[in-house]
């Protein structure tokens, strides 16, 4: 049987498996396993502890409960609302001030917490009711915290660009600063239109002659400082080759974990217990798919699927831009249906070589293709943010939240075709601070 | 997911096997925990007293794989593992049920077939007393150990959750009965 139907096996095999509802990482594993024994014989089960082990067996992935333990941190204390809170108003004249404070806030939080759920939930718990309270409509309210929350896997520190990171064998530290102005951009397409879309239904709030004083205005600030100072410090050893990503990740979480105790009171076991029970499930699932991934991809290797697949792509002649377009399609229509976590790990290692050949940069297509799954994560049938939203305000059809969610999927397009262009916005900082 | 009044009135047997994933998660937290404050200290070390660091990085590495299998279980019993809920949304009854011990079948084929392999790959490190290449030296079964005694306890695990649907103790995948896309 030639390499490339074998692929086309596994591939079918993988949906048939994955879509069956059982666990990602044991569904990976079984996939993987019952190829190599059909073609390599029942010998094959001897590799299995040997070669997700060893694969797991590497300091990189320590950053990753790292993180995790950081962001659930921030996530369990009052931060999220504090942050919304202090930027409304901050806003509170700008016109769309209320919808402007969410994504900005979302933006903020997603590079405290790293996580996109958390993002809309903490925000969206307090945003959303306080957006419909003071006259937005309910489509623009839910869709902006939805596409808001996206923002948590592109902006620094992402555990979505740690995933990438290992399996393509690239920077941690670049990929990170690689998508702070994209972050940037797409937080600024997204508030554009908000302001538009608020300014053409011509939203009047309906406390818009409250004025905050200077003291209510930067009260809430000593709160949060604290935080984005931690983030800030992450970021800048990071790039500054002081830390390595799990050392930095390291000493993120114990600071983070020390300040939900002392300023949010955030100290008693039980509180304790809930930021490390979250951290350990979110961690162990993703280390789990990450240890069955790389056995998939052993598999994939060891059967010729990934070479071949490699070659075939490059032997097409076709336009590069063509084969871009073809692959975000189908990462995009994976996005539909799978976590960036499970296609980030399966689709890289056989991208890579497609990628590299045909002339792009690893780290600016890590930035397009994290866009791309924040687009999965607000599309149906499984966006992540979607149901969190719905969860939120239940009283909002799902229907609504993906219309007013729509506009925003489009700007995220428009992002990645504004990279395509100009792919230095995303190539520029790296080199400007890490060099070539 | 069973509340506390329900998981009282359970079998005894399946009460234990709750316990003792509970147990290892407990334990799997503190893994992590310890792993956090011994990356502090390797900074710190590092950073400060200016001395190089010798355990710190396998010890930490160690911590989180051991964490990852001894806290699989846990996050099982608590639904943390994802996946794809499509098919399941789309039937419901019968079909649902079916769907689920066809799915849960391929896991825990690929999970006790990884146990039984773990079984004579721990073997092997503890009878040889093999080492790491680095200047601690590490045993290597001690962190080896983690990985049966994680994949023992999460095939059980997996056989409790599939002996609670099949007496229609709980639902398949969690879900509400009747309700699908």
């Amino acid at each position: 049987m030639s390499p490339l139907l074998i692929g086309a096996l596994v591939f079918a095999t993988t949906l048939l498996v994955l879509a069956s509802g059982l666990p990602i990482a044991f569904g990976l594993g079984a996939v993987a396993l019952g190829f190599m024994i059909i073609f390599d014989g029942w010998g094959s089960v001897h590799f299995l502890p040997e070669t997700i082990f060893s694969g797991l067996d590497d300091f990189t992935l320590v950053s990753l409960p790292m993180f995790v333990i950081m962001g659930a941190a921030v996530a369990s204390s009052r931060a999220g609302s504090d942050l919304y809170e202090a930027l409304a108003r901050l806003l509170h004249k700008v016109p769309g001030s209320l919808v402007i404070s969410n994504i900005g806030a979302c933006a903020l939080f997603s590079a405290l917490t790293g996580s996109s759920p958390a993002t809309c939930a903490a925000i969206g718990k307090m945003g959303i009711p306080e957006m419909r309270k003071r006259g937005y409509d309910a489509d623009l309210a839910t869709g902006a915290i939805a596409a808001g929350g996206t923002l948590g896997i592109l902006i620094p520190p992402s555990v979505t660009m740690i995933l990438y990171g290992i399996a393509s064998e690239t920077s941690i530290g670049r990929l990170f600063i690689a998508g702070i102005l994209p972050g940037l951009l797409l937080t600024t397409l997204f508030m554009a239109w908000a302001l538009f879309l608020s300014w053409k239904r011509g939203t009047v709030l309906i406390d818009k002659d409250r004025v905050y004083s200077l003291k209510e205005k930067v009260e809430l600030l000593p709160r949060l400082l604290p935080f984005i100072a931690v983030v800030v410090g992450v970021v800048y050893a990071l790039y500054g080759g002081i830390a390595t990503p799990s050392e930095a990740a390291g000493v993120g979480a114990m600071l983070c974990l020390v300040m939900v105790a002392v300023i949010y009171r955030v100290w008693r076991p039980r509180d304790m217990w809930h930021i490390l029970r979250d951290g350990l499930r979110e961690s162990g699932m993703l280390l789990l798919i990450i240890g069955t991934s790389i056995l998939f991809g052993y598999m994939m290797s060891s059967l010729q699927v990934t070479q071949s697949v490699a070659e075939t792509i490059g032997a097409l002649q076709v336009n590069r831009w063509v084969v871009l377009a073809a692959i975000n399609l189908m990462l995009l229509a994976a996005g539909c249906f799978l976590p960036p976590a499970a296609i980030i790990l399966m689709t890289t290692p056989i991208l890579m070589p497609v990628i590299t050949a045909a002339g792009f940069d690893p780290i600016w297509f890590g930035v397009v293709l994290t866009i791309n799954m924040e687009l999965g994560l607000i599309t149906p049938p499984v966006g992540l943010n979607l149901f969190v939203i719905n969860g939120i305000s239940p009283d909002i059809r799902l229907t609504t939240i993906l219309k007013g969610a729509f506009p925003f999927m489009m700007c995220m397009v428009l992002a990645i075709l504004i990279l395509c262009v100009f792919p230095e916005i995303a190539t520029w900082l790296p080199t400007k601070v890490m060099g070539k | 997911m069973l509340n506390r009044e329900q998981e009282l009135a359970l079998p005894l047997w399946v009460q234990v096997v709750y316990a003792a994933s509970r147990a290892l998660g407990v334990f799997s937290a503190c893994l992590i925990v310890l792993a956090v404050i011994v990356v502090c200290q390797m900074v710190f070390v590092r950073a400060v007293l200016g001395e190089s660091s010798i355990w710190q990085t396998e010890f930490t590495t160690f911590a989180i794989l051991a964490a990852t299998f001894l806290g699989a279980p846990f996050i099982l019993l608590t639904r943390g593992h994802v996946g794809v809920d499509i098919l399941p949304m789309l039937v419901a009854g019968n079909k649902r049920r079916a769907l689920y011990f066809a799915g849960s079948a391929v896991a825990l084929a690929f999970c006790g077939l990884f146990f039984y392999a773990s079984l004579s790959w721990w073997y092997e490190t503890w009878s040889t007393g093999h080492t790491t290449s680095s200047m601690w030296r590490a045993r290597l079964w001690i962190p080896h150990l983690s990985v049966p005694v994680g994949l023992g306890l999460l095939c059980v695990q997996y056989m409790t959750e599939i002996w609670l649907v099949w007496t229609r103790r709980e639902e398949p995948y969690g879900m509400t009965p009747g309700v699908h896309l």
